[in-house]
């Protein structure tokens, strides 16, 4: 007689594991102030990012959301320290038709906060010129904007250099309408020119249609290179792709024969953290039905060879597990915070149709995985409160409130943007700002160590990846029940500071060779 | 047309047609009858399809066959409604009833009709695409409409898309009953139950939507041109055993073997006709577009390529049901789990093992099928260049017939390390007399 093993499709292996504490998110978006939509149709398929970022100088981060065919907004942070969450718009010289992301970047190190816009059309830097207010410096910096459909950004300042590099992304060429299949446009390299500013920018080709671009130092070489998570229903002949962006050097791709393995996914965003505290990130990329987590196989190695894990971590996220809608999601922002503050980062997933595709969920709902003690995943968006079901583009988790709870905002497309505040679940945590003099002053391409008593928790500082919108700030560490902590920062150049005990549950401001300074919201 | 138009629609035009139109913009001047040639209307078409099967996730190869036949037949029969020397098929396709017929002593314009018949045929087994997809419909329909209603009088332009429409509307109204018209998830069931004897199939990947095998029930569709999906059956594989001196094992030894020396050669066969659903036209589209391809090259009528369409469509639509039919009955193990299980946990195969059972090979009956109707179509030797995957970075290849395309479509998937000889070997047996029941067909005299 044979014997017969049911499967369930759904269930996966890590169901079966206990559950974190789970947040609870209360959701202000009818009381935030923020009205905000990001609105169109073919093409604003893609994008509607957020950017998060202090544009006042009162270190509350400010909101600036991708309006597609309506305008991009600027909502000041007025939430009080632990209260409900307040914004108001304020007109700030970011309001034009066609952004579809938006990344906040000190590019000419003044300390006040700037902007980069991707759009259907030309690309814009805005000069920050303090109090939430912008001016266009793509003349002044020497940026070409060009008139691409630009849908990834990432930066970074390659050693030695006193102005940043620049990577956008592009997407299919807007004018073939009936054969855009293998139309991929030009992705950029921005690097610095002689006389100031940025150079002229350099083809990354081939180029496959990006959706997500990370400056990331995979192998802790000291020397990031540049992920880049393509759109597999564009190109023809292309996979995801991993470049040399070697100072001095033109940009070159890793190889097969260096180990990059061939992988072709839906690639709309990426996200990064070190899961199992062995110094090197994992990525997270967002697809359609099953995504990707990636570990490498041997770390340490020179090879860039990962093993997809999101299986047998729980972190695969393929369908929707509420709202009744049964078909494959469709993934977009992902980001990896600890919204628990139990001292393992969570991962955050916006989920929506790209639009009336009738073989994924309509009713797709945002995902937070909450992750174990074991490295596996749970899913808490229903529990926590943040499973909604509109069709969900960009997102940030930060802390809006400066309560030392991970919020969040989600950007929809043709829908209301949403917030929510992160009632907290009581654990410990400590936030983090770095600052150095000279260029790339927030220290994009740090990496900050907390010392975790039996393994370290290490954040690499990246400006980039997500979808179609970035943060730029605080850095947020849960910690569990540990009340000290120990922290040290391995600045870009890879100078490491040395190991200071500061005070939990607090913000502080790390400036180089500087003792610590508590902020105090 | 305005010339960034016209321009941008040299991308996909045939060579032939092309290479006119650029001559015309070339000179400054406009055609004088800017109507739409029969062929361009075809191919252009059969071009958006070849894309919209890659780009529609639900068009896994079966599913993909089944587009093209059903297309295949809604285009030969608006070509044929004109013409003498072609047959209609109706009652020679099971259950297809008589077609519309033209309204004598009228006018028709055939490019019109062909063009109204596929922008509504493919619209219909489209329909689930994305938006890109459907925006793409939207305008190859608006800018063949166009260009083909140019220089002809009014009621010959609405009869003839009257016309065309309504062979589509036959066509679909028909294709609905049976079995493959409403595909979900993707093709996966939602629960499934795994046999869990030795030597069954078990799922190969980590991806949740495979852990069911794709379309268990595709091999009880109605078929087109063989009256079942067990018309044309197989013996059984070599009797599944772990005993190192079985036939069984033999076979497994094998493809492991291969795998472990292969040439350069034999990886570039292996990718060249992998043709990963989504990732490709599929291996049906394929051979679709080889055939696309011969068309281009030999300046074929567009008669002759209708019907060298449907053919082709039936036979690798057929192909799949058969090959389907045979894969649930005999649900035999891939190679991935069996030599991990007996010769080497560790072993990877060059290719990703798709998600159903080993037995017969896919490509080979669907190839075989398609072998068996073109050399009948084109006879043999027939030598071809197959530039389907150049756009996608893989080189053409050149081939003296084309039994000798479908044994390296066939053997592609030993080298793959997914399929066992007999699967192979089998697949392309099967093909060949699915493809002779599909040449029993009588369509142009």
């Amino acid at each position: 007689m044979k014997l017969f093993l049911c499967l369930l499709i759904a269930a996966l292996p890590a169901a079966a594991q206990p559950g974190p504490a789970v947040p609870r998110f209360v959701e202000e978006t009818a009381t935030a102030g923020v009205v905000a939509r990001y609105t169109g149709g073919w093409e604003q398929m893609v994008g509607g990012g957020v950017a998060t970022f202090d544009c006042n100088g009162d270190r509350r981060p400010d909101l600036a959301i991708a309006g597609g065919t309506s305008e991009a907004t600027l909502w000041r942070n007025e939430s009080r320290t632990g209260g409900q969450l307040g914004f108001a718009r304020a007109r700030a010289g970011i309001e034009m038709t066609g952004v579809s992301g938006l990344y906040p970047l000190d590019i000419d190190a003044d300390g006040i906060t700037d902007l980069v816009l991707l759009r259907v059309g030309e690309d814009v830097v805005l000069k920050g010129k303090g109090d939430c207010r912008f001016e266009r410096a793509n003349e002044a910096w020497h940026f070409d904007g060009g008139d691409l459909w630009s849908t990834a950004f990432s930066a970074t300042w390659e050693a030695g250099a006193d102005w940043p590099t620049l990577a956008l992304g592009s997407y299919i060429d807007r004018t073939q309408d009936a054969f855009p299949w293998g139309s991929c446009t030009e992705n950029r390299l921005f690097r610095p020119g002689a006389d100031g500013g940025f150079a002229s920018p350099l083809p990354l080709t081939p180029s496959y249609c990006a959706l997500s671009m990370l400056f990331t130092d995979w192998n802790r070489s000291g020397q990031p290179a540049l992920r880049v998570s393509n759109d597999r229903e564009y190109y023809k002949g292309g996979q995801e792709q991993l470049w040399h962006i070697a100072p001095g050097q033109p940009p070159r791709l890793f190889t097969e024969a260096e180990g990059w393995q061939r992988l072709r996914v839906w690639g709309m965003g990426i996200a990064s953290a070190d899961l199992d505290f062995d110094g090197y990130p994992e990525y997270f990329l967002t697809s359609m039905a099953d995504n990707k987590l990636q570990t490498l196989t041997e770390p340490g190695s020179p090879l860039p060879r990962y093993a997809d894990v999101a299986f047998p971590r729980g972190a695969i996220a393929q369908r929707p597990y509420t709202g009744g809608d049964v078909r494959p999601s469709t993934a977009w922002h992902a980001q990896f915070e600890d919204v628990n503050n139990d001292g393992f980062s969570d991962l955050f997933i916006a989920k929506g149709n790209v639009s009336e595709m009738p073989d994924f969920a309509e009713a797709d709902p945002n995902n937070l995985l909450l992750q174990r003690p074991d490295g596996t995943f749970a899913e808490a968006g229903d529990t926590a409160g943040i499973d909604s079901l509109l069709t969900a583009r960009g997102a940030a988790v930060a802390d809006f409130n400066l309560d030392g709870q991970m919020d969040l905002v989600v950007v929809n497309r043709n829908g209301p943007a949403q917030v929510w505040r992160n009632g907290g679940t009581g654990g410990h945590w400590i936030t983090l700002a770095l600052h150095q003099p000279g260029p790339n002053r927030d220290a994009i391409g740090a990496w900050v160590e907390v010392d975790m008593g039996d393994h370290i928790q290490r954040r690499e500082v990246t400006s980039g990846g997500g979808h179609a919108g970035g943060s730029l700030g605080w850095l947020h560490f849960g910690l569990g029940t540990q009340d000290r902590a120990r922290v040290r920062v391995i600045w870009p150049d890879g100078a490491a500071s040395a190991w200071s005990e500061l005070a939990t549950d607090a913000f502080h401001d790390l400036e180089r060779d500087a003792p610590a300074r508590r902020f105090r919201p | 047309m305005n010339e960034p138009r016209a321009r941008s629609l040299l991308r996909v035009l045939p060579a032939r047609v092309a290479g006119l139109l650029a001559l015309v913009l070339a000179l400054g001047l406009q055609p004088a009858q800017a109507t739409v040639d029969p062929q361009v209307a075809l191919t252009t078409w059969y071009r958006l399809v070849l894309e919209l099967v890659r780009h529609t996730p639900t068009y896994s190869p079966p599913v993909a066959a089944r587009a093209f036949a059903y297309l295949g037949v809604t285009a030969y029969e608006a070509t044929a409604s004109g013409r003498t020397e072609m047959r209609s098929l109706a009652g020679q396709l099971n259950a297809l009833p008589p077609l519309p017929t033209r309204a004598p002593n009228l006018g028709y314009d055939e490019g019109v009709v062909l063009d109204a018949a596929l922008a509504e045929a493919v619209a219909h087994f489209f329909g689930n695409t994305g938006p890109t997809g459907q925006r793409a419909m939207a305008a190859l329909k608006a800018r063949m409409g166009a260009t083909a209603a140019k220089g002809i009088a009014p009621d010959v332009v609405a009869r003839s898309r009257a016309f065309g429409t309504a062979v589509a509307e036959h066509v679909v109204a028909w294709s609905q009953p049976d079995g493959g018209a409403v595909v979900s998830n993707m093709g996966f069931p939602m629960t499934w139950t795994v046999n869990d004897q030795p030597g069954h199939w078990v799922p190969t990947s980590r991806i949740v939507q495979q852990q069911a095998p794709l379309l268990p029930d595709w091999g009880r569709n109605r078929p087109l041109a063989m009256p079942g999906g067990a018309a044309c059956p197989l013996p059984p594989p070599p009797p599944y055993s772990e005993d190192k001196g079985s036939s069984f094992h033999a076979e497994a030894v094998e493809v492991y073997d291969v795998s472990r020396h292969l040439t350069e050669n034999e990886r570039t066969i292996a990718a060249f006709w992998s043709d990963d659903p989504m990732l490709s036209p599929t291996p049906p589209g394929h051979w679709i577009s080889i055939l696309l391809q011969i068309a281009d090259r030999d300046d074929m009528d567009p008669s002759r390529t209708v019907d060298a369409l449907a053919r082709l469509g039936i036979a690798i639509s057929d192909g799949f049901i058969g090959c389907w039919d045979a894969k649930f009955r005999h649900d035999l193990i891939r190679p991935v789990t069996y030599i991990r299980k007996t010769i080497d946990p560790a072993w990877e195969p060059l290719l990703t093992t798709p998600p159903f059972p080993e037995y017969p090979s896919g490509h080979s009956t669907q190839s075989g099928a398609a072998a068996t109707v073109l050399t009948a179509i084109f006879g043999a030797p027939f030598a071809f260049t197959d530039s389907t995957h150049v756009d996608d970075g893989l080189g053409a290849r050149d081939y003296p017939d084309f039994w000798t395309a479908a044994h390296e479509a066939a053997v592609s998937r030993l080298y793959g390390g997914i399929h066992f000889r007999s699967a192979i070997e089998r697949g392309l047996e099967q093909g060949a007399c699915i493809g002779a029941r599909v040449n029993g067909l009588r369509t142009l005299e």
